[in-house]
């Protein structure tokens, strides 16, 4: 079969695969946000014990592969009576681990937030909540979509990892057509096109949207 | 470790053409870039093991491992470097041309000292994402870390235990790594040389 | 000290220390309302410190601050009083992210209440307070430091505060933009806005001061009428001090 014959005949399954990866991605990157913000709030402005916990979770998950986590989360929990569907437990171990990484995104996004910026806030009356909420987040927002922008990329492409635990996106949609029709090479090369075409799409919608938050001060240089 | 080695001598390479190099050859640099830093780790090493040996290339589990992860490490060190170069302000360039020194001599003492250190700090982070991708050459049937833990589970039933020793030993592994290029980042360090953000 | 009519703010005995630095040892004063007092001294005497202390920015270890009759010292919602004292920073510490007229309108709509349009309107008044009403929509990084002060300033007193302190106003501007500042804040001294500044613009606490305030090691050294303390101090270091900042500053005009 030439290329082109394999990009028709896998076309449907690919799809499909295309599918489920960017559900995957979408759901585990909202999670991953809440969670994130969470830790990088917990470990800048919590009390100690909360601002210890946070950053031992971070640099737990961190330091650890994401195959790992996530075979914690599927072949780990059942014996414990906990029994997670493959995307579920996909969407949690993806979830966690990219919440610490935007944890520590926007951790740094917040520290580099001048404190004049809190106590002006505070001097005029707010409380340290509402400084955080509406002086703090917003600027320190902005500042994150650069590297909150790579992050998805990253998430994107490691939720092929989750074909190992038998959740069909594409990577596993792939291999499926491939054991089948015996065109490995095109085959996956056609997968790595799809990938690269989602990536580069997703990049250019990201850098839209931070052209259309810009404000003057906040310009990012490459 | 090969596999960072690997990426390591193809990206130095790589970000010299896509700074110094003409057009043409920049565009192609820039193009390897993207799209091995655009493709999942996981579909380069299928395409490296499954997909090769339709052209009679038949590689070795290990072999594609340390091709797969070295290839993809290579496009992340080189816009390591390439950022770390681009980052010394061309005034430390034409200060170096000032004092009569080549363009060669100017680079190699005067701009490579400086973007070296900057590139420690990524290059660290890059040492512990390649360490823990290396992970997935479980996929190829590689026996590391992750498949042995899988054999000892088949034996012990243990799952959970089991796993959470393997992050263990992964987590123990990126700390010891961070800490020893931490060091050695804070050895070189000359004030004013600022350190960039880390990244995933 | 006695409790006077007309007194807005009230410090007695006012000690901090940071770890084995003693920064106030026993500040007391007082202002009365419409006053100006201008605080002078060398850097690193704790004069930013007793600002930040006033408004609790910097909790002090000891001693007690009134402003009118509420004791802020003791007070536990701070930021209810807070809301009465205006600040003005050294480094404008305009919140980035926002317009000239979101920077003078937030406090308005956060932490009073007002309603946007209101607070907008009130905002605009603010701004052209302070001649910048034709910047209301530029953000903070396209406007001159003198400009950025002056909406710091209009944002003080859109929240009609008591009391405004300003942490050395001009000191982190350029010589030809320091001029503008002073004058929209001698124009809020005729107004008879109560103030209380750090500052070493000797020409502007000539014209505009009721007290200076000659600060040193923590402790205020001397106080009095700027004519007789800048002519006539009755300490030496007050002299000394003074000398020294106008051979700094060049020609400070002696009358």
């Amino acid at each position: 079969m030439t290329f082109w014959q394999v990009v028709q005949h896998s076309w449907g399954p690919l799809m499909d695969g295309l599918q489920v990866t960017i559900q995957l991605t979408l759901l585990s990157i909202v999670f991953g946000l809440a969670l994130g913000l969470i830790l990088a709030l917990g470990k800048v402005y919590g009390l100690k014990p909360i601002r210890w916990f946070c950053t031992a979770f971070i640099e737990i998950i961190r330091g650890t592969p994401l195959l790992v986590q996530i075979f914690i989360f599927y072949f780990g929990l059942p014996p414990y009576g906990i029994r997670l569907s493959p995307l579920e437990a996909a969407v949690l171990a993806f979830s966690v681990n990219s919440g610490a990484y935007q944890a520590e995104y926007l951790r740094g996004a917040i520290q580099s937030i001048p404190s004049g910026q809190m106590q002006a806030a505070l001097s005029m009356g707010m409380t340290r909540w509402q400084g955080i909420i509406s002086i703090i987040m917003p600027q320190a927002l902005r500042r994150v979509i650069p590297p909150w922008t790579n992050e998805f990329i990253y998430l994107l492409k490691y939720t092929s990892l989750a074909y190992i635990i038998g959740t069909q996106e594409l990577m596993a949609q792939a291999r499926f057509v491939a054991s089948r029709n015996y065109e490995y090479f095109h085959t996956y090369l056609f997968a790595a096109l799809i990938y690269l075409v989602v990536v580069l799409v997703f990049s250019e919608m990201f850098s839209w949207l931070e052209r259309r938050v810009k404000i003057p001060g906040f310009e990012y240089h490459k | 470790m090969l596999g960072l080695g690997l990426g390591l001598a193809v990206a130095i390479p790589i970000s010299f053409l896509q700074i110094f190099a003409p057009q043409p050859f920049r565009l192609l640099a820039s193009a390897y870039e993207r799209v091995l830093r655009s493709i999942p780790l996981l579909v380069t090493l299928f395409l490296l093991f499954y997909g090769l040996p339709s052209f009679g290339i038949r590689l070795a589990p290990f072999t594609a491992a340390v091709i797969g992860v070295g290839l993809r490490s290579s496009a992340y060190q080189s816009q390591i470097f390439r950022g770390a170069i681009l980052s010394i302000s061309e005034n430390q360039f034409r200060a170096a041309l000032a004092m009569g020194m080549n363009k060669i001599k100017a680079f190699r003492h005067i701009v490579m000292p400086q973007a070296l250190r900057l590139a420690i700090p990524p290059w660290t982070n890059e040492l512990t994402i390649v360490l823990k991708d290396t992970s997935m050459a479980f996929a190829l049937g590689v026996v590391e870390l992750v498949r042995q833990g899988r054999y000892i589970i088949v034996a012990t039933r243990e799952p959970l235990l089991i796993y959470l020793t393997i992050a263990a030993i992964y987590l123990i592994l990126t700390l010891l790594s961070n800490n020893t290029l931490g060091r050695l980042e804070k050895r070189l360090r000359i004030p004013g040389i600022g350190v960039e953000e880390r990244a995933r | 000290m006695n409790k006077e009519k007309g007194s807005v703010l009230r410090i007695e005995d006012l000690h901090k220390s940071f770890g084995d630095n003693h920064v106030l040892r026993g500040v007391s004063l007082e202002i009365k309302r419409g006053e100006t007092k201008i605080l002078i001294g060398p850097s690193g005497t704790g004069k930013s410190t007793l600002l930040t202390c006033i408004n609790m920015l910097t909790p002090p270890d000891s001693g007690k601050i009134w402003l009118l009759n509420d004791e802020i010292t003791a007070s536990r919602k701070v930021n209810l009083l807070r809301q009465k004292i205006g600040f003005v920073f050294q480094d404008f510490s305009l919140f980035n992210h926002l317009t000239a007229l979101g920077n003078v309108s937030i406090g308005l709509t956060k932490v009073k209440g007002m309603d946007r349009k209101k607070a907008r309107e009130k905002a605009m008044e603010e701004l052209k307070q302070v001649g910048l009403g034709d910047k209301a929509s530029s953000y903070p990084a396209q406007l001159s430091g003198g400009q950025k002060q002056r909406v710091a300033i209009a944002r003080a007193l859109a929240m009609d505060p008591q009391l405004i302190l300003f942490d050395e106003p001009t000191s982190a501007l350029d010589p030809e933009l320091i001029g503008e500042v002073l004058t929209v804040m001698k124009k809020l001294a005729n107004q008879g806005m109560t103030m209380l500044v750090v500052s070493h613009e000797m020409g502007f606490a000539r014209s505009v001061a009721d007290e200076v305030i000659f600060m040193e090691g923590g402790i205020i050294v001397e106080q009095g009428p700027p004519a007789q303390l800048f002519s006539n101090p009755r300490v030496e270091r007050t002299g000394e001090f003074l000398s020294r900042l106008s051979s700094l500053f060049g020609e400070e005009d002696e009358k």
